[in-house]
């Protein structure tokens, strides 16, 4: 690590060095892109709120929250670390309860507060472990240490543990799918594509701090991403709120991104530079891709629900006439975030896919199979968002309004941040060069080979390939376009309605749903999510007005953490009720403890 | 490399009508009909083609481009299948990905299409298709798994230019169970009954046919004329490794081809006409089979390789 500054900081075993190295450049790009397009977009957001509420707070809050993000990437030492992260936990806490008048806005925020406090626990006992094995607090100095495996392996855990609840892994991602939908728009995109790409962060710092990690570690990673994967796109499609469903396919996302980290591990022990320069390289190209699209797809919605006051799914529609260019930046972003090509996602999946076909070929047969099962869990992954996706452009944007809500769109100040981002998802998607030898020069850090020891021809020349069908394909499209017009010539286009099968009195209202959309799935999946539904069947032959709704509930939340926090509650009240209150019996205990430490220092 | 492309895309644009015609015969002179022409999908391109469209009202960019999309997209997927002697003008090391990717940017513009007419029974079709193509793109990526396990490459060319003969001895069952999942997801793929049915309009039932409900003219030409190449994709797959004979004439060659594809149209032809349209909660238990079968088609390959 090179270190770039260094500032006087007075506190017990801090060093205020901040460094850039190959693998926390791809997170400041990520940063840097992100925290300008959310807050100039935040500038015509929070237009609506001026007057009506102090936006000091906020705005400060942003520039705290911002400034952290760039300490906590860039920091060398433990303390400062673990210090950036408490404060960015903070900020995030009070820009997420922007609206806190509203008693669901501050629950979210709490859940988030407790869920992110239980983590640092983790981070906590996971650093001051490894900084007593090492001897230092430096990260440069403790990445030089050669950890005992049990140690190692320890330290994994509880980074996984710890990070994994900021990243968002099932079935700690609980805190996501609250905060997301509570913040304003442009903090949620900053959640989403930022905020959580910290416990990313994290684990691939501690990735290439731990340089040998048994095999296992490697199957909990890919295993973790698999679950977290399927399960996350599967929750999606199951909301029928927009930043929601959005939260939930942020679980997926990270689930792409372990899956990608656990590829890259698996190549680490088994010494095969290509494949681990493919999953590391894979999965940092996709933090930049998800923060990049996942930040648009969450600006194109706070653009819906800043016009329409609502994101529930079911109430809007037909936006795509009103809101020309808001919904054609959002198919820009469904298209990346399904992974198809001409879009950065498909680049980054296509280096995961192939580092796991990589690995099925050359790693022996346990590595192998559990590289099948990424590949086939990754191809379910793409079939799902892609299901998903399309209920939430077809019934957001397409048809008809099925209420009297519509919108217009927003004011240049928000479209152009987005028209940024979208730029960016395709710049990535035709000329991704840059940013792949980028993510490979971190995935070789990562893994402490020499860039150029890595056979990178291998996946160079393949990619090539992809980049000039990709430009084939765009001219393909245009020569049929031109095709079109010409077979056309001077006929007219009729516009009329819809022929709809005969029907002549068709009401908006009888448009697809999204829950009618997504029910097909979800009904096959019934017993993986819990779907519950309410209202009443229909009876006889004149049937009185029902109504009648499913929705889909997180089981680790229900079913773990629900029941786990009354359990807590009960077993402290126990605790409470035995409790002797007598202040001179504290005083015994003070005194006790006291003996206690000094009979330990004697020893 | 242009002259390349432009041959192998006019060689299926040129080939690809005809096996639809040889199914829709086959279908006619089991049903006891003389049936239409051989021909008659090129006679009814044709004729759409000099239609002029209709657009129902409301609709945007995305249901006017989508033919476009998809045509262009189907067409570019045809580059990396090796029709008869011909080889595929691309081929390198991960092309799978980019044709199930392809094929995915093509549903993702017939789904968004349909729903952008705002009519239910297209929602219907949208959502069948939708949630049966997550079964099958994960059957067909299964399949060529192992196809690439035996082939020990991940580039479709070489998948089926491999040496199946060899196969066939070595891993017999395998290749069996491969082939028959194939054949489920060329089905699935190409709306054909028992799992879709391409001739009725107006059913409640049908997946892919009505999501081309609002489509007319040149528009509707494209569409059609990209399932015919869909079809033609998939049996080009497929064909090559049930008949995996090769021999030294490349007339020879093509004649194996051109004879196997159209064998493969008249099975198909053979299991519209034997049977029914499955029931729709059905299908699913139909694709799971040929997710089974892919499954275990992948262990048996594993255990053998």
């Amino acid at each position: 690590m090179s270190s770039v500054l260094q500032l006087p900081w007075q506190v017990p075993f801090g060093i205020f060095t901040l460094c850039i190295d190959p693998l926390n450049i791809i997170f400041l790009i990520a940063i840097a892109v992100l925290v300008i397009c959310a807050g100039v977009y935040g500038i015509g957001y929070m237009r609506f709120y001026q007057g009506k509420k102090s936006l000091v707070s906020h705005v400060s809050f942003y520039c705290i929250f911002v400034l952290t993000l760039l300490v906590i990437v860039s920091a060398n030492n433990v303390i400062l670390f673990l210090s950036a992260w408490e404060v960015m936990t903070i900020s995030t806490f009070f820009l997420i309860i922007f609206n806190d008048e509203q008693e669901s806005v501050r629950k979210a925020g709490f859940i988030y507060l407790v869920a992110s406090h239980c983590a640092t626990f983790c981070l906590f006992l996971m650093f001051f472990l490894m900084a007593h094995t090492a001897g230092s607090m430096n990260f440069d100095l403790i990445a030089k240490t050669s950890f005992p495996p049990m140690i190692a392996v320890t330290v994994f855990l509880l980074s996984l543990a710890g990070f994994g609840v900021k990243a968002g892994f099932l079935p700690l991602h609980i805190w996501l799918p609250h905060a997301h939908p509570a913040a304003p728009s442009h903090i949620s995109a900053l959640l989403s594509g930022i905020a959580i790409k910290m416990g990313i962060y994290g684990i691939c710092r501690i990735l290439w701090i731990l340089g040998v990690l048994p095999d296992w570690c490697a199957y909990l990673l890919l295993g973790i991403g698999v679950v977290s994967g399927v399960m996350g796109v599967l929750y999606a499609l199951g909301q029928h709120e927009l930043k929601k469903l959005l939260a939930y396919h942020s679980v997926e996302n990270i689930g792409i991104i372990a899956l990608g980290l656990g590829v890259g591990l698996l190549g680490r022990n088994y010494h095969n530079s290509l494949i681990t320069v493919l999953g590391f390289g894979g999965a940092l190209l996709h933090v930049v891709n998800h923060a990049i699209f996942k930040g648009l797809l969450f600006l194109g919605a706070g653009s819906v629900i800043q016009q329409t006051h609502t994101g529930q799914i079911d109430r809007l529609g037909g936006l795509a006439k009103t809101m020309p260019l808001t919904s054609s930046l959002f198919m820009v972003g469904s298209l990346s975030i399904c992974g198809l090509p001409l879009f950065n996602g498909f680049i980054s999946e296509f280096l995961i896919y192939f580092g796991l076909f990589q690995g099925l070929f050359m790693l022996p047969l346990q590595g192998a199979v559990f590289c099948s099962l990424g590949i086939i869990a990754l191809a379910l992954m793409g079939a799902l968002a892609l299901a998903c996706f399309t209920k939430v452009y077809g019934i957001v944007f397409s048809g008809e309004p099925r209420f009297d809500l519509k919108g217009e769109d927003p004011g240049m100040l928000m479209i152009i941040p987005m028209l940024v981002l979208a730029g960016l998802c395709i710049w990535i998607g035709l000329v991704p060069q840059t940013m792949v030898i980028l993510t490979f020069l971190a995935g070789t850090y990562m893994s402490r080979i020499s860039y150029f020891a890595v056979d990178l021809n291998i996946v160079m020349v393949p990619l090539s390939m992809v980049i000039g069908m990709s430009f084939l394909f765009l001219s393909l499209i245009l020569g049929l376009v031109l095709l079109r017009r010409f077979m056309v010539g001077r006929k007219d286009m009729p516009v009329r309605e819809a022929w709809r099968c005969g029907f002549t009195r068709c009401s908006p209202k009888m448009q697809y749903t999204s829950s009618s959309f997504a029910c097909t799935i979800v009904e096959f999946v019934k017993n993986l999510l819990l779907v519950r539904s309410h209202g009443e069947e229909i009876k006889g032959a004149f049937p009185n007005k029902i109504s009648l709704g499913t929705s889909v509930h997180d089981a680790s939340d229900e079913n773990i953490f629900r029941p786990l926090v009354k359990a807590m509650f009960v077993w402290s009240k126990n605790i409470d009720a035995g409790r002797v209150r007598y202040t001179q019996m504290y005083l015994m205990y003070i005194f006790l403890f006291l003996i206690f430490l000094l009979a330990w220092k004697l020893t | 490399m242009i002259t390349t492309i432009l041959i192998h895309w006019l060689l299926t644009l040129l080939f690809a009508p005809f096996f639809i015609g040889v199914i829709t015969k086959v279908k006619a002179v089991i049903a006891g009909k003389i049936g239409p022409s051989l021909f008659q999908s090129y006679y009814d391109l044709a004729r759409l083609s000099q239609k002029r469209s209709v657009y129902s009202s409301g609709v945007t960019w995305v249901f006017r481009l989508a033919p476009m999309i998809v045509l262009a997209a189907v067409l570019m997927v045809s580059l990396m299948i090796p029709i008869g002697i011909f080889k595929a003008p691309v081929q390198f090391a991960g092309d799978i990905l980019v044709l199930v990717y392809l094929f995915a940017l093509v549903r993702f513009f017939m789904i968004a299409g349909s729903l952008d007419t705002g009519f239910s029974m297209e929602g219907m079709g949208a959502s069948r298709e939708a949630f049966f193509s997550c079964l099958t793109e994960v059957t067909l990526f299964m399949n060529l798994l192992a196809l690439g396990l035996l082939a020990h490459s991940i580039s479709l060319s070489e998948m089926i230019g491999a040496n199946y003969p060899v196969s066939w001895n070595l891993v017999g069952p395998s290749m069996l169970l491969i082939v028959a999942s194939l054949f489920i997801v060329l089905l699935a793929e190409n709306c054909r009954i028992p799992i879709d049915d391409p001739d009725t309009h107006l059913e409640l039932t049908m997946i892919h046919e009505v999501m081309l409900l609002e489509h007319s003219g040149v528009d509707l030409a494209f569409m059609m004329y990209a399932s015919a190449i869909k079809f033609l994709i998939f049996s080009s797959i497929l064909v090559p490794i049930i008949i995996p004979v090769k021999s030294l004439d490349p007339f020879i060659n093509l004649a194996i081809y051109l004879g196997g594809m159209t064998g493969l149209a008249v099975l198909v032809g053979c299991v519209e006409t034997s049977m029914a349209r499955l029931r729709l909660d059905r299908v699913r238990h139909l694709l799971l089979i040929s997710f089974a079968l892919a499954f275990f088609g992948l262990i048996v390959t594993w255990w053998r390789a």
